[in-house]
């Protein structure tokens, strides 16, 4: 289905899908774009928020269920999802959550993901404004959406143009008629051109073989010692999943999923104090061969969507798509 | 067939996720009016003052994040950073004010915690005399609770024994500087460093304890700034320098004398900014003069090759800023290597200019602002003089105020210790930990007849308390933290405080009232709104002006920029000031009995006394337990293996834990981390004082070492 959403009706349209669920949306907090609950605030689309739309279906901190003792007997007590709708996902975050469901959905399922991810409506928007170290195009995941969105959306001026790409999606567009007015083959025509220009100026930016190669010759030993160690590339990547589990609170509490890091020793040291990753430039090392090579294999993925925010949040400020050693 | 498996699964997967949605779209139903939130407000831990996000859902910090216009941050984090938010929510916070009945703990209401608390302190002051009573206040609380606390101290109970963690930390470098430069905080802005062409760290772990920092020392580095680093201990940073000096703790004048002696000799002195600028260069010209290469490099034990490398490469640099933290600052001759450093700015016309500079990295997000609050015993806010500003303050406060300037904390503790202060209250410090010679601030502390704390969790400090007052985190009031680069900027409540506890400026605020002062204050900015008024320097601060960037002071007036770059005309007493100092061996030498030279610091994933980060797991998972770092050379001659338990010694106390071998540690000196009570480096560490600063020397202990029996 392919209809057009003027663009003064979309406050309205996502004030209407508030009634229903909690809506998501890039809004800015102190000139920042960031992914917060939206409140009729504007939104902040001109570019993607640092982290990634993600933390809604992995959070740095979930309950996974409460326990309580009561007369020497624990008893559980389950959280459930709440519905939510994220809006204007960028096609390489959706493409990561491609990623992360074939990774949580190897078998056994993992249902505390799949939880969250049933009940999340995802509205993507295709991406006309590539920015500096944005390379989505080169790994097949961008600027237009093709995964798993429940509706896509491309901003063509004074419209959007919305497609259905789920029956969630289809079923959002028929309860609310009132909203949307009909799409032209022009229309169509104009995302094409758009998407044609940003695919333009994706052009020259980075690709996986050249970070493969990056790899293949890099200096690890001095890119570990150059390594702050703050954990930042594994913070804001869509990818990087990987969670610790701790339990907070005695005798009652809360057993909690926390985001991990690799770059942290710890991560991979055992009980005896042996680590097989010993030096940070292994720890550093093993980062980029697990979207380069693990992820891949194991699920035919790559485990990197060229969103670059890696880059950008590093301390010790390394390319990471060169992999040269500073200085 | 592993692929068909999994292409399975994978559809099933996505089958059911269209049912769910499905149901929502169409008949869903938002129950409950939950929101997530992003509070933009500043991190807890170090001087650095990075901006970040904490991510809020149901009332609860469930993530943080960095901002990525903020200035500091430019939207990266350090690892504590990243997990500011974690120790938040912990079950083990302080809900309800406590009293001591017997040796039980009482759950009571806030007002008869804060009357008592009153009271007590109020009695002794009248019994004993007001300066038997002291506050020690907090450089994690807020600029606007440091204030407050101050006026307690003076306007409540007549006093001005009112002191903090900066004696601990940077009270040389208030002195230090204050007599150099007429201002005791960082010259110029952290960005600045970036332009600079070389740069010496002196005694800092820049890239472990400043590392958004150290960030921007390593991109002046990628640039192909000059990177020199003095340390004992081969740090990540002195790794990445080009030139690394290691010399031995206490010995840094004499290698700084001998690196102006080179800059000298090599004719690398600014003659114009020195004959301009400054007073007094001929009496340093003559000191260091007698800082021979061998007298150095004997004292130090730093290769004279190196040090004048170091001076050609400092000396020469068009652009030179030096670096420096506890390593200068935590000598019993503090004050003199700090000055020593200021000499050596001067002499080479390095200040005033972007790229230049001295800068003291603070240890605590608001260590800065705590000094510029006046929580120092001879100085109110601002840094007006006590016997200058005391009726300035009674003006503006309508009370009578203490003449006599107050005692520091450490003299605090020995008054304590020698019956003549009897009450004290604490405000989010923790002495048994952080301060040295544990053994005896013990003493001291059950000496006391009244104690009370005001704390976010239960210490080594509230053990000894008779009244414990429940406080509010950072991300559970409104406030402002002064960074190490004078940048004043907003703290900001996200989720609401736990139980019952309370943010401190209210706490002060009720024990104001109650000792009959006017305190008419309904929020945070009312109380900066006061500061404002009476504080030249924070002149021009309000909150509606303080936004993502924030203000660096001296702001003085509502229509005023701020500064970033200071000195760069004039010092405000008019020529800086050069003074001569000379070496002197540290309180503390090495002997046949005690042949190590211990020293103490942090680690990268916890912060002081552990409080919060030993309650962040990942941190606590990276740094489970103490360890004492020793060379190969000493631990082969003590037969002492990797991961082995022993005990290190001093003349005031002995600790267990395991030993580290690295080379990371020159022969002769340990180290041992001061962030865990099971292994406190503070029972080991004296008080030997530096006497204009009085801070301790901490970095200099004589130390055995010994495996541990069983």
């Amino acid at each position: 289905m392919k209809v057009l959403l003027p663009k003064r009706n979309l406050h309205l349209l996502l004030e209407a899908l508030d009634h229903r669920m909690e809506v998501v949306a890039p809004i800015r907090a102190e000139g920042v774009p960031v992914f917060a609950s939206w409140r009729g605030q504007p939104l902040a689309l001109a570019s993607n928020p640092l982290i990634p739309p993600q933390e809604f279906l992995l959070p740095q901190r979930d309950v996974l269920f409460r326990y309580v003792q009561d007369c020497g007997r624990y008893t559980f007590e389950k959280v459930s999802a709440k519905p939510r709708l994220i809006f204007g996902i960028r096609p390489c975050d959706l493409k990561a959550v491609a990623v992360l469901d074939r990774i949580f959905g190897k078998d056994p399922l993992d249902n505390p993901y799949f939880d969250r991810r049933r009940s999340t409506v995802l509205v993507g928007l295709n991406c006309l404004w590539p920015e500096p170290g944005c390379s989505c195009a080169a790994f097949g995941a961008g600027p237009e959406v093709d995964e798993l969105s429940d509706l896509q959306l491309t901003d063509l001026g004074k419209n959007y143009l919305v497609e259905t790409g789920s029956p969630a999606g289809v079923l959002i567009l028929r309860e609310h008629p009132e909203f949307f007015i009909e799409a032209s083959e022009k229309d169509q025509a104009e995302k094409k051109k758009a998407l044609r220009i940003a695919g333009e100026k994706l052009r020259g930016g980075t690709s996986p073989s050249v970070i493969k190669a990056a790899i293949e010759k890099a200096d690890w030993d001095a890119l570990g010692r150059q390594c702050l160690r703050c954990g930042g590339c594994t913070f804001v990547c869509p990818i990087c999943h990987c969670f610790t589990i701790i339990d907070v609170g005695v005798p009652d509490g809360e057993r909690l999923r926390c985001r991990d890091t690799c770059i942290l020793s710890g991560f991979s040291r055992m009980t005896s104090g042996v680590n097989p990753r010993k030096s940070q430039g292994e720890r550093l090392r093993n980062w980029f061969l697990d979207k380069f090579e693990y992820i891949p294999e194991n699920i035919g993925l790559l485990g990197c969507v060229g969103c670059g925010r890696c880059s950008r949040s590093c301390l010790a400020e390394i390319d990471r798509q060169k992999l040269e050693v500073l200085r | 067939m592993r692929a068909k498996t999994l292409a399975d699964s994978t559809k099933q997967s996505t089958q059911s996720l269209y049912i769910q949605k499905l149901v929502i779209a169409y008949n869903g139903n938002k129950t409950t009016e939950i929101f997530m939130e992003k509070v933009h407000t500043t991190c807890i831990y170090c001087g650095c003052g990075c901006g970040l996000f904490l991510h809020v859902e149901n009332n609860r910090v469930i993530g943080a994040s960095p901002s990525p216009l903020h200035p500091m941050s430019r939207g990266r984090l350090c690892i504590k950073g990243w997990l500011a938010g974690e120790f938040v929510g912990h079950p083990e916070r302080l809900r309800h004010p406590l009293v001591r009945q017997r040796e039980m703990f009482v759950r009571v209401p806030w007002e008869e915690a804060l009357s008592l608390t009153a009271t007590r302190l109020k009695e002794i002051s009248r019994e004993s005399g007001s300066e038997s009573v002291g506050i020690l206040t907090s450089a994690k609380g807020t600029n606007e609770e440091n204030y407050l606390f101050m006026k307690l101290a003076r306007a409540g109970l007549k006093t001005n024994n009112i002191d903090h963690v900066a004696r601990l930390c940077h009270a040389p470098t208030v002195a230090g500087l204050g007599y150099a430069f007429g201002s005791g905080a960082m010259t110029n802005p952290i960005s600045s460093l970036k332009e600079a062409d070389a740069i010496l760290v002196v005694g800092s772990n820049t890239t472990e304890q400043h590392p958004l920092i150290a960030s921007y020392i390593l991109k002046a580095r990628a640039r192909g700034a000059e990177l020199i680093v003095a340390d004992p201990r081969r740090t990540q940073i002195a790794d990445l320098a080009s030139i690394w000096l290691a010399p031995r703790p206490g010995t840094d004048i004499a290698w700084i004398n001998a690196l102006q002696n080179f800059i000298i000799q090599e004719g690398l002195t600014d003659e114009d900014f020195i004959s301009t600028r400054t007073e007094g260069f001929e009496a340093v010209r003559q000191a260091v003069s007698v800082c021979t290469r061998e007298l150095s490099e004997r004292v130090s034990g730093i290769p004279a090759k190196d040090l004048k490398e170091a001076a050609l490469a400092f000396g020469s640099a068009e652009r030179g800023a030096v670096v420096y933290a506890m390593g200068i600052t935590q000598h019993a001759a503090g004050t003199d290597n700090v000055q020593a450093l200021a000499n050596l700015v001067l002499m080479t016309g390095n200040i005033g200019r972007e790229g230049t500079g001295l800068y003291p990295l603070r240890g605590h997000q608001n260590v800065q602002g705590a000094c510029d609050m006046g929580a120092l015993p001879d100085l109110y806010s601002g840094y007006q003089k006590v016997d200058l500003a005391r009726e300035k303050f009674a003006e503006a406060w309508s009370t009578s105020l203490p003449e006599e300037p107050g005692q520091t904390a450490l003299e605090m503790l020995e008054s304590a210790l020698e019956g003549r202060l009897k009450g004290l209250l604490i405000v989010g410090e923790n002495p048994m930990m952080s301060y040295p010679d544990r053994t005896r601030i013990k003493k001291a502390l059950e000496a006391l007849e009244f104690l009370a704390v005001c704390e976010i969790f239960p210490t080594e400090t509230t053990d000894l308390a008779d009244v414990i007052l429940p406080a509010a985190s950072f991300a559970e009031k409104d406030g402002t933290f002064t960074s190490t680069e004078r940048r004043i900027q907003r703290v900001r409540r996200a989720v609401p405080p736990p139980g019952e506890a309370r943010a401190e400026w209210k706490v002060a605020r009720d024990l104001l009232r109650r000792m009959g002062v006017a305190a008419d204050y309904s929020s945070a900015a009312d109380v900066m709104d006061e500061i404002a008024r009476v504080t030249p320097i924070y002149g021009g601060v309000a909150y509606d002006r303080l936004d993502l960037k924030g203000l660096q002071w001296p702001c003085p007036s509502r229509d005023h920029p701020g500064t970033g770059i200071l000195h760069s005309e004039k010092f405000s007493i008019g020529r800086a000031r050069f003074r001569a100092v000379e070496h002197c061996e540290p309180f503390e030498a090495p002997d046949e009995e005690y042949p190590l030279i211990l020293t103490t610091g942090r680690s990268l994933y916890h912060f002081h006394t552990g409080t919060m980060t030993r309650r962040t797991s990942l941190l606590e998972r990276e740094v489970l337990q103490p360890t004492v770092e020793i060379s190969p050379d000493d631990a082969k001659r003590m037969n002492i293996r990797n991961g082995q338990r022993v005990e290190v010694e001093t003349r005031r106390g002995s600790i267990c834990l395991e030993a580290r071998v690295t080379q990371n540690v020159p022969a002769g000196t340990i180290f041992v981390p001061f962030h865990f009570c099971e292994a406190a480096a503070n029972a080991l560490t004296a008080q030997a004082l530096d006497p204009k600063s009085k801070i301790p020397e901490l970095k200099a202990s004589a130390a055995r070492i010994r495996r541990a029996k069983g």
